[in-house]
């Protein structure tokens, strides 16, 4: 047990640490940059709005928000003070909607689709890759490039081969958006239909992305796993094949999650690319939204949310993995 | 004379590598171990020893392939035998194994007592959970073995700890040869007596009939096993009692081999330490005629040109040389 | 070494990723040879011309024209002008009137046509079919005739001092121009896009721009990588746990989240391609550092390393003679991996908006972005983003090929 407290201990740790400096670093990036940011941020987004004393109002917001004229630390205690309240501020493009809400709009969304879609990828990835490992001749051969094709494919490019062929020559899943256009977000089974039809194709785009990946390194876990001396030796004790793959394939499994913990972050980096070719109502269109509007507080919002979204994910994962990987215990002794 | 355990007759077997080549690792080896005895088997590395071990199991998978001989268990012929019933009716509970590697010989992801139970249930699927722990549990103890292991996982176990464990599980079917194949090499001295402590012990208890205990070093299997034998490119050049090989060796390989033992012993720094010069040959186009006579001094034209037979006394020993055994002792002692 | 590279050479999944990376760079060579000019001038008015050849109609109705006569030309001419609903119906009165439908065949128009005009009659009543629509089957079969009237077309100019139009030329439905002898022809082999600039020649442009900024991204990660990787893992001790602490930092905070970031403020005006490599180079080291930490570490107490520092050999020295070879095709495998993911993360970037800035040069992901833009799939424009993500899908995939063999000369265990 105490092996599992100093593992749950330092991941704890690990991962205060990482969220402070996720924090720190959407503090500062922008404030590296060259030029006063407040300035130039503002007097581009105030451009669309015709109300002069609203704009002056943006101005006098992020003035104070940003408190250029303050110390940088004193700058940071405040940003860290209104981002522990939820207060982003309020949105450039969408003004006078305060960016917390639209972000708690599009979450749900992003939330709905990414994870289910990683961790599905995730797991027919998998077992394809222990597949290719244990039959290895001809599946291996014919599936191994084509899944390395299928992964080379940049996220976008799958997400629009998928709408041409389904969407608009098939014409079985709609073309873009979380739901019809037409329909007002409620409870019947109309708008649930709807949001389903929807979620197919950026959902089945994700999941194809993160198969390539996770299949090529399982099966090269797999195969070192299906070397190692316990197969051997299980074998000249007499231990049907059968589960012998069974600890083969947990084995080489184990390294899988964390893989899968490491590699989030990219994986839906790509995710949000898929999001914005199916104008997708999640964080990804809302960062298109925020970059083609320079609405600053809204980048900056989002990006944070996502970050702080991964860490969790991989925090979650890394937790579940130091329950089931004996490993995990045996290595804090060290 | 005790009742015979396992025979083995000219024994052929070879690996086939990924380049289709075939190498005849085992080229014809005959082998006979009686109840309560134990055979050594020693050479350099390379001289297919460890290829041996796995052929005398019976269960071939690739690269390793099975060309003829018979292999005989307490009577029973296993070389024709289906690999499956093999597998289900002679591994673990006739003939055990100790890998060379037993530090990742333990899935490292299980718990000990989770793979003795998959081990016991390909044999006697009828037995209960809480049966397999005592057995398990009044075994290991018996062995010198703390029961807390059972409940650990194999990267929680010391190296030591580790190699015992393996031995434990190998023969908990008390099964009638064991193959023990370096079981002691990664070890250091300490763990390296406990080993074999507990072998001698497995032995002396009844638990194993016989043992094959296969090593590159010789001086312990003057202290471990019965009788020895020395292997060379694939085939067996000497065999005689422990006692035997070790103070008078005939074969020239085999003295070789004993020259190049350290003896810590006073004075032995004086010893030259004549290790044999060359490199074994390549087994893939294994040679016409003896198979050491690149390396030997003493090798003749005909040596290199005939198959050498195998010369058996008539208390068991045996050499194989075109020399007779008193020659070779004169030349020896001449040096 | 040669022999190193012999083996590679070996390995045919290296071969077939190296071929195809080689054809790639040869195109981007190559290509701008034969058709030289600007890849982002705008040739066309209106956006996305449909591959083909285009010639100048003014210059073939001057050029001298040859009599051919050919039996399907005017079958050929209908079916050009025949719409789809007409073939509908076409079909629906070929049926009602008793003709088996596997002989109907809708895709081949012109063999539609002449079963049309083999079998209509317009005497014919087929069975249900009211007054009305028998009219508009005469009516159909009348245009039918109009297409093909056989008068000669008359081209007039207009005379300046009379402003009456005078005939200048008679073109009948059997003149022919070589195509040879009309001085303006244009081969668009995939068009134009949506700002009507040549499709082929700015993915030509954007591939070598894109093949650059995976260059110089991938060597800065490299380096950055390389070098980090070195100091964590021969020095060790505090250096290594604080190289290390920020190599898993920026392990676990999305580098994609950086990039955004990153780019953003620098803003769209100083945006070129360089910078964008810059900033995609230093967001993407982590993994290299990782892989490159735990060779050195692996190699630190070899006896060779251990033999040049008891000799007294320099920190520099040690490094470059008795490390950098050992972990030499770790080193190359992620550099092409750095190279790929580059190219990718470019593309994605400017899917967000982020990308270089379009007005100097073009890139993959711009290409793909305006596309996106300009709605170019939902128009069956598959010419202004299909390539792209070809040329995008190939490079990373022949990168990726060569990675997977190099690993299975240098892994075994993952051989077959």
């Amino acid at each position: 047990m105490k092996g599992y407290r100093k593992y749950f201990g330092k991941k704890i740790v690990w991962f205060l640490i990482t969220f402070a400096a996720a924090i720190l670093l959407n503090f500062i990036l922008p404030r590296l940059m060259p030029g006063d940011p407040v300035a130039a941020i503002t007097a581009k987004s105030a451009q669309g709005i015709s109300d002069a004393s609203a704009a002056q109002e943006i101005y006098n917001h992020y003035a104070e928000q940003f408190g250029t004229n303050e110390p940088m630390y004193v700058q940071f205690f405040t940003y860290c003070k209104n981002a522990a309240k939820g207060d982003f501020g309020l949105s450039f493009s969408q003004y006078p909607r305060k960016v917390s809400n639209i972000i708690g709009s599009a979450l749900p969304w992003t939330l709905a689709l990414q994870f289910p879609a990683i961790i599905v990828g995730w797991i027919i990835g998998n077992v394809l890759g222990a597949l290719a490992a244990y039959i290895r001749k001809g599946f291996d051969k014919v599936l191994m490039p084509v899944t390395l094709f299928f992964s080379s494919l940049p996220a976008f490019g799958l997400a629009v081969i998928l709408m041409i062929v389904f969407a608009i020559n098939l014409k079985v899943a709609p073309i873009s958006g979380g739901y019809g256009y037409d329909l007002i977000p409620q409870l019947s089974w109309k708008f649930v239909r709807s949001v389903f039809t929807h979620y197919q194709l950026p959902f089945w785009s994700i999941v194809l992305i993160s198969i390539g990946g996770q299949a090529i390194g399982m099966r090269s876990m797999s195969i070192y796993e299906l070397n190692a001396d316990y197969v051997k030796y299980s074998r000249f004790l007499g231990i049907k094949d059968r589960k012998i793959v069974g600890y083969v394939f947990r084995n080489a499994m184990l390294p899988q999650i964390t893989g899968l913990a490491l590699s989030i972050g990219t994986m839906v980096g790509g995710a949000l690319v898929s999001e914005v070719i199916f104008s997708y109502p999640g964080l990804g269109s809302t960062i298109l939204q925020a970059v083609s509007n320079s609405d600053y507080p809204l980048l900056s919002a989002t990006t944070l949310i996502i970050t702080i979204m991964v860490l969790l994910a991989s925090f979650i994962v890394d937790i579940i993995y130091g329950f089931i990987d004996p490993r995990v215990k045996a290595a804090q002794f060290d | 004379m005790g009742k015979t355990i396992l025979e083995v007759r000219d024994l052929k077997t070879k690996y086939i590598t990924r380049f289709r080549e075939d190498v005849y690792a085992v080229d014809g080896v005959s082998l006979k171990i009686e109840e309560g005895k134990s055979l050594g088997i020693a050479g350099e590395s390379g001289c297919g020893k460890s290829t041996l071990a796995l052929s005398l199991m019976g269960y071939y998978f690739p690269p390793l392939h099975y060309i003829s001989g018979d292999i005989i268990v307490d009577g029973d012929n296993i070389s024709k035998m289906n690999p499956d019933d093999i597998r289900r009716n002679i591994l673990g509970t006739e003939i055990a194994y100790i890998p060379q590697a037993a530090m990742n010989a333990l899935n490292p992801t299980q718990k000990i007592i989770r793979f003795i139970e998959d081990v016991i249930h390909v044999h006697e699927p009828g037995k209960t959970k809480k049966e397999i722990y005592e057995m398990a549990r009044a075994r290991f103890e018996e062995l010198g073995l703390p029961s807390s292991v059972l409940e650990k996982h194999a990267v929680e176990l010391s190296g030591g700890m580790k190699q015992r464990t393996v031995i434990a599980i190998s023969t908990i079917l008390s099964p009638k040869v064991l193959i023990a194949d370096e079981p002691s090499s990664a070890l250091d001295v300490t763990s390296q007596k406990m080993v074999i402590k507990m072998l001698k012990n497995l032995m002396e208890k009844g638990y194993i009939k016989s043992m094959i205990f296969i090593t590159h070093e010789l001086p312990l299997l003057y202290n471990v096993t019965d009788d020895i034998m020395v292997m060379y490119a694939g085939q067996i050049v000497e065999k005689g009692t422990a006692k035997e090989m070790v103070f008078d060796p005939i074969h020239p390989y085999s003295k070789g081999l004993m020259g190049s033992i350290i003896v810590p012993e006073a004075g032995s720094r004086d010893v030259k330490l004549t290790a044999i010069p060359g490199t074994p040959p390549n087994l893939k186009k294994p040679p016409a005629g003896c198979r050491f006579a690149e390396r030997c001094k003493y090798a003749t034209a005909e040596c290199r040109a005939n198959l050498i037979d195998s010369k058996e006394f008539a208390d068991g020993r045996s050499y194989r040389c075109i020399y007779e055994a008193e020659k070779l002792r004169e030349v020896y002692g001449n040096e | 070494m040669k022999n190193t590279i012999r083996q590679v050479f070996h390995s045919p999944k290296f071969v077939v990723g190296f071929v195809i990376f080689a054809l790639m760079l040869l195109m981007v060579i190559i290509y701008p040879i034969i058709s030289p000019g600007d890849p982002l001038q705008m040739i066309s008015k209106g956006s996305f011309l449909k591959p083909g050849v285009y010639f100048s109609v003014y210059d073939s109705i001057n050029t001298n024209s040859k009599t051919i006569d050919l039996p399907e030309a005017n079958q050929k001419r209908l079916a050009n002008k025949l719409s789809d609903t007409d073939k509908v119906s076409m079909v629906q009165w070929l049926t009602a009137a008793g003709v088996p439908a596997e002989d109907i065949d809708m895709e081949d128009t012109t063999s539609l046509i002449k079963l049309w005009n083999e079998k209509y009659d317009p005497t014919v009543k087929p069975e249900g079919m009211t007054m009305a629509q028998r009219n508009f089957y005469k009516r159909l079969d009348k245009s039918l005739d109009n297409i093909l009237n056989e008068q000669p077309l008359v081209v007039s100019a207009q005379n300046q001092e009379t402003q009456t139009l005078d005939e200048i030329k008679r073109i009948s439905d059997t003149d022919y121009v070589n195509l040879k002898d009309v001085p303006n022809v244009k081969v668009l082999p995939l068009g134009t896009d949506n700002f009507g600039d040549d499709v082929l020649k700015k993915l030509v442009s954007a591939t070598k721009t894109s093949l650059l900024i995976g260059l110089i991204a991938g060597s800065i990660a490299t380096l950055i990588g390389l070098t980090l990787g070195l100091l964590a893992g021969y020095l060790g001790g505090f250096i290594d746990d604080f190289i290390m602490f920020i190599t898993n930092l920026f392990t676990v905070i999305p580098s994609f989240v950086l990039l955004i970031l990153i780019s953003y403020s620098i803003g769209q005006d100083k945006r070129g391609a360089s910078t964008v490599a810059i900033v995609i180079g230093i967001t993407s080291w982590v993994w290299t550092t990782r892989s490159v930490r735990s060779q050195v570490i692996s190699l630190r107490n070899r006896d060779h390393v251990n033999l040049s520092k008891l000799s007294g050999h320099s920190l520099t020295s040690i490094i470059i003679k008795d490390i950098l070879p050992y972990i030499a095709s770790y080193v190359v495998m992620a550099f092409i991996l750095q190279i790929s993911t580059a190219i990718l993360a470019e593309a994605s970037l400017s899917m967000i908006g982020l990308g270089p800035k379009t007005a100097d040069v073009s890139t993959l992901g711009l290409m793909m972005d305006w596309a996106m833009s300009y709605s170019a799939h939902l128009n069956g424009a598959w010419w202004a983003y299909f390539p792209v993500i070809l040329v995008i899908a190939l490079i990373s995939f022949s990168l990726n090929l060569m990675n997977t063999g190099l690993d299975q000369v240098f892994n075994p265990t993952l051989r077959d």
